[in-house]
């Protein structure tokens, strides 16, 4: 397998783990606008508890994506710094005001208006993230952002983003991440004995997984339409993991009905992986389509490798400790 | 077409100002949360191993403070971060085109170190009572080596903007790149010596400052005084290292940037046996530094270790390739005069301390503590001017120019407002967040006045 491509699946893999995770801290901010910031103190309480000991770990993936990107496809990254600065500025806004929002919520102890402030500033930040996320991956995929063969953009700085195909990425992505909050948070609740907000997160799981479905329906039908490279991919190469996805979002709500929290996190966690990799699958090799391939965007062969070697190293450090991390606090039992 | 060009042009400009100053802006909040982030884990490991020693639980108290203090600073530092890693590209995207792959792998290090210490702040915050204490403790040493090791990476890459290596350049791209020899290149050492050192100092002065204040207030308070000394300790270890660190970064900066010290000293002209020029305002017209005081031969000794040596005055350098003078000289000495104030106040502690077997804590002593914690932030700020202003207009040292790298996307004026803006809130809320954290009341064993506490208690 040559360099290029090597690199390629870590990225995916990172942005998957960034998905499942981060993207599960994100949507349990989304929640909270979900429920116009009327949860109950209970209901919170579980909510920051999920997230507080791991998103920041989380959130490094989008990091290290960043960084694998910049040194594996220079060119591709130059070129979506300037195509997307704008949804990549207001994503960035997102992540900034969900970061700070939380961390001075959790600790402006005794000052509730304060307190109740950062709560809000915190959720729009999460769902303003994986929103602006979202459209930088559809304006992507859809193939509409004029780039010259020369890696200029060529199109308009404020709008050239902005595509019908982006909005809709952009609210399922929303989605992805408030049905994975939602499936994680009904463990979570079961995990710590408590029924009645078990069947809370359980019930609004469903709604939003069957919401879900519907929308992945109608994005299909309309990259069919309207995104013919994308179609080509999905019909030649990727229609088992879009196969795949269907299989695992039914399997998650059937195991939600059947309240096996388990293999509702896995089925969930299982159709969004499916997701993004039928959608790379199916963008491959462009990485800017329809001009810019990974052959045209890669960084020199030794380059490649070293980045790739550095990658296992860093591994070998970072999966003990992040089992750990998430041993200690999401599967271990309560010591205190 | 013509027309189209010319706005274009203006914009390029005007892009240029906007993007430093936002890179200025942020990079400039950043490193302040920075410092804490590689100092701080020091003292809290200190203040709690206190604790474990001794299981005297006002160390406890103080170790479960800072870290929550650590928390707070730690996550706006991982944000404010963030934005930088996004800003490369947002900004400088052509940057990042042509030489990406080139700073990439020390990029990729400091990701990993960086990822260890933001797991091990989670089971460090989270753990207090899920651990055993000396698994908790052992949990903080990755935050403080993870710390360090980061702060390493990503200054070698400043490093090698200012002696770039390990690659060639063909056609506008970099070419026959060797990532490893770019990451050690020789400003690597001093640079990276430099930082980190001034980071412990930073975070040990203003720790310290912080609990002088309070001890101001109230001289009897065992809590702070303890506190106050963990700082302290921290700053007076870093402070003489960093005048070995500092005189090697200077040096290295006369041998590989002549331009650079030129500027950093105000010398126009080139000349032998040139003078340090204590304070002093560069005035580019003239091409003089007046109001110096000059110490004859002390400069060329200093860059050279040689009285007679030549400095290379900034008149040797085409002026589209030398830096504006008077920041750079005015940021250089705000610098080193904050820095020696500060060494000289460690000198006089340890040799206090080592002839009297304790710590001056005197009200003078006191007052003095209070300024050094924003000192050291000064000279830390002063110091980036100096090596980030003295370095243009190249983005890489005479390889590529900033002008050259700045985004073409327009409206980076409004990003730069939405910028100020945003940094405002945020500096505001975490101000705010931190005197809420220090209202709280400290368990009853910290507020145990002094003799109770002495005898042992």
């Amino acid at each position: 397998m040559e360099p290029e491509n090597i690199l390629l699946v870590v990225i995916l893999m990172g942005l998957t783990v960034y998905a499942l995770f981060g993207g599960a801290d994100f949507g349990a901010g989304v929640w909270e606008v979900n429920t116009a910031m009327q949860a109950s103190p209970k209901e919170r309480k579980l909510l920051f508890g999920a997230i507080g000991p791991v998103w920041e770990a989380n959130h490094v993936w989008l990091i290290f994506v960043l960084v694998a990107m910049f040194g594996a496809f220079p060119e591709a990254f130059a070129v979506f710094c300037q195509a997307l600065w704008l949804p990549l500025v207001l994503a960035l806004a997102g992540i900034v005001f969900r970061g700070v929002g939380f961390a001075l919520r959790t600790y402006s102890i005794g000052a509730e208006r304060q307190q109740f402030a950062w709560e809000v500033v915190f959720a729009i930040g999460s769902t303003a993230a994986p929103f602006f996320l979202g459209t930088c991956v559809g304006a992507l995929a859809s193939g509409s952002l004029n780039v010259a063969r020369d890696a200029r953009f060529q199109g308009n700085f404020l709008t050239g983003w902005l595509s019908p195909m982006a909005l809709f990425t952009g609210f399922f992505v929303v989605g992805m991440c408030a049905y994975l909050a939602a499936v994680y948070l009904a463990r979570e609740a079961k995990g710590l004995g408590d029924r009645e907000l078990t069947l809370l997160w359980r019930q609004r799981a469903l709604a939003t997984g069957i919401w879900m479905g519907v929308l992945a329906l109608a994005g299909v039908a309309y990259v069919a339409t309207d995104a013919p490279l994308l179609w080509d991919g999905f019909r030649q190469r990727s229609w088992p993991l879009v196969l795949g996805s269907i299989v695992a979002g039914f399997l998650s709500l059937y195991s939600l009905i059947r309240e096996r929290y388990r293999t509702a996190v896995l089925g969930a966690a299982a159709a969004v992986t499916s997701v993004i990799w039928g959608w790379a699958v199916a963008q491959y090799p462009w990485l800017v389509p329809p001009t810019i391939t990974v052959e045209d965007a890669k960084a020199p062969a030794n380059v490649l490798w070293l980045l790739i070697a550095t990658i296992c190293l860093g591994f070998l450090l970072l999966v003990p400790a992040l089992a750990y991390l998430l041993y200690l606090f999401k599967v271990g039992r309560r010591i205190g | 077409m013509s027309d189209l060009v010319l706005p274009a042009m203006a914009d390029t400009a005007f892009n240029l100002l906007a993007a430093r100053l936002q890179m200025a802006l942020t990079l400039g909040f950043h490193i302040v949360l920075a410092v804490f982030g590689i100092g701080m884990p020091v003292l809290l490991l200190a203040a709690e191993w206190q604790y474990l020693r001794t299981g005297d639980e006002l160390w406890k108290a103080l170790a479960h403070r800072w870290s929550k203090i650590f928390a707070v600073l730690f996550a706006v530092g991982a944000i404010s971060g963030t934005v930088l890693s996004f800003e490369l590209g947002l900004l400088w995207p052509e940057f990042m085109r042509q030489f990406g792959p080139v700073v990439a792998f020390p990029f990729a290090m400091e990701g990993f170190a960086f990822f260890l210490e933001a797991i091990f702040v989670g089971i460090y915050l989270y753990g207090w009572n899920r651990l055993s204490r000396w698994a908790h403790w052992w949990c903080g040493v990755p935050i403080a080596l993870g710390g360090a090791a980061s702060a390493w990476f990503v200054v070698t890459v400043n490093a090698w903007m200012n002696t770039p290596r390990g690659f060639a350049m063909d056609g506008g791209r970099a070419v026959d790149i060797d990532p490893i020899a770019a990451m050690l290149n020789p400003a690597s050492g001093p640079q990276t010596a430099h930082m980190i050192v001034a980071a412990y100092m930073v975070a040990g002065f203003l720790v310290a400052a912080v609990y002088a204040w309070s001890l101001l207030g109230d001289p009897s308070s065992v809590y702070s005084r303890r506190a106050m000394k963990l700082g302290l300790a921290l700053g007076v270890a870093a402070s003489p290292i960093q005048l070995i660190a500092g005189d090697w970064a200077a040096r290295l900066v006369a041998q590989t940037q002549p331009v650079k010290l030129a500027a950093l000293e105000g010398q126009f002209k080139t000349e032998a046996g040139a003078p340090l020029r204590i304070g002093g305002l560069p005035d580019e017209a003239t091409r003089e530094t007046n109001y110096a005081l000059e110490i004859p031969g002390l400069l060329s000794w200093l860059a050279y270790r040689d009285r007679d040596a030549v400095v290379q005055g900034l008149d040797d350098f085409p002026a589209d390739q030398t830096p504006p003078v008077a920041i750079v000289h005015v940021a250089f000495q705000v610098m080193v005069g904050c820095g020696v104030f500060l060494a000289l106040l460690s000198l006089v502690v340890l040799w206090r301390g080592l002839r009297r077997r304790r710590l001056p804590d005197g009200p003078v002593f006191l007052r003095l503590l209070v300024v050094s914690g924003p000192l050291s932030l000064v000279a830390l700020e002063a110091g980036w001017v100096v090596t980030e202003v003295g370095r243009q207009p190249w983005i890489v040292q005479d390889v590529a120019r900033t002008a050259d790298m700045v985004t073409a996307a327009p409206y980076v004026g409004w990003m730069l407002l939405a910028t100020i803006v945003t940094y405002t809130v945020i500096a505001v809320g975490t101000i705010t967040a931190l005197r809420l954290l220090a209202k709280q009341s400290l368990p009853e064993v910290a507020k145990q006045p002094m003799p109770e506490n002495a005898l042992g208690a």
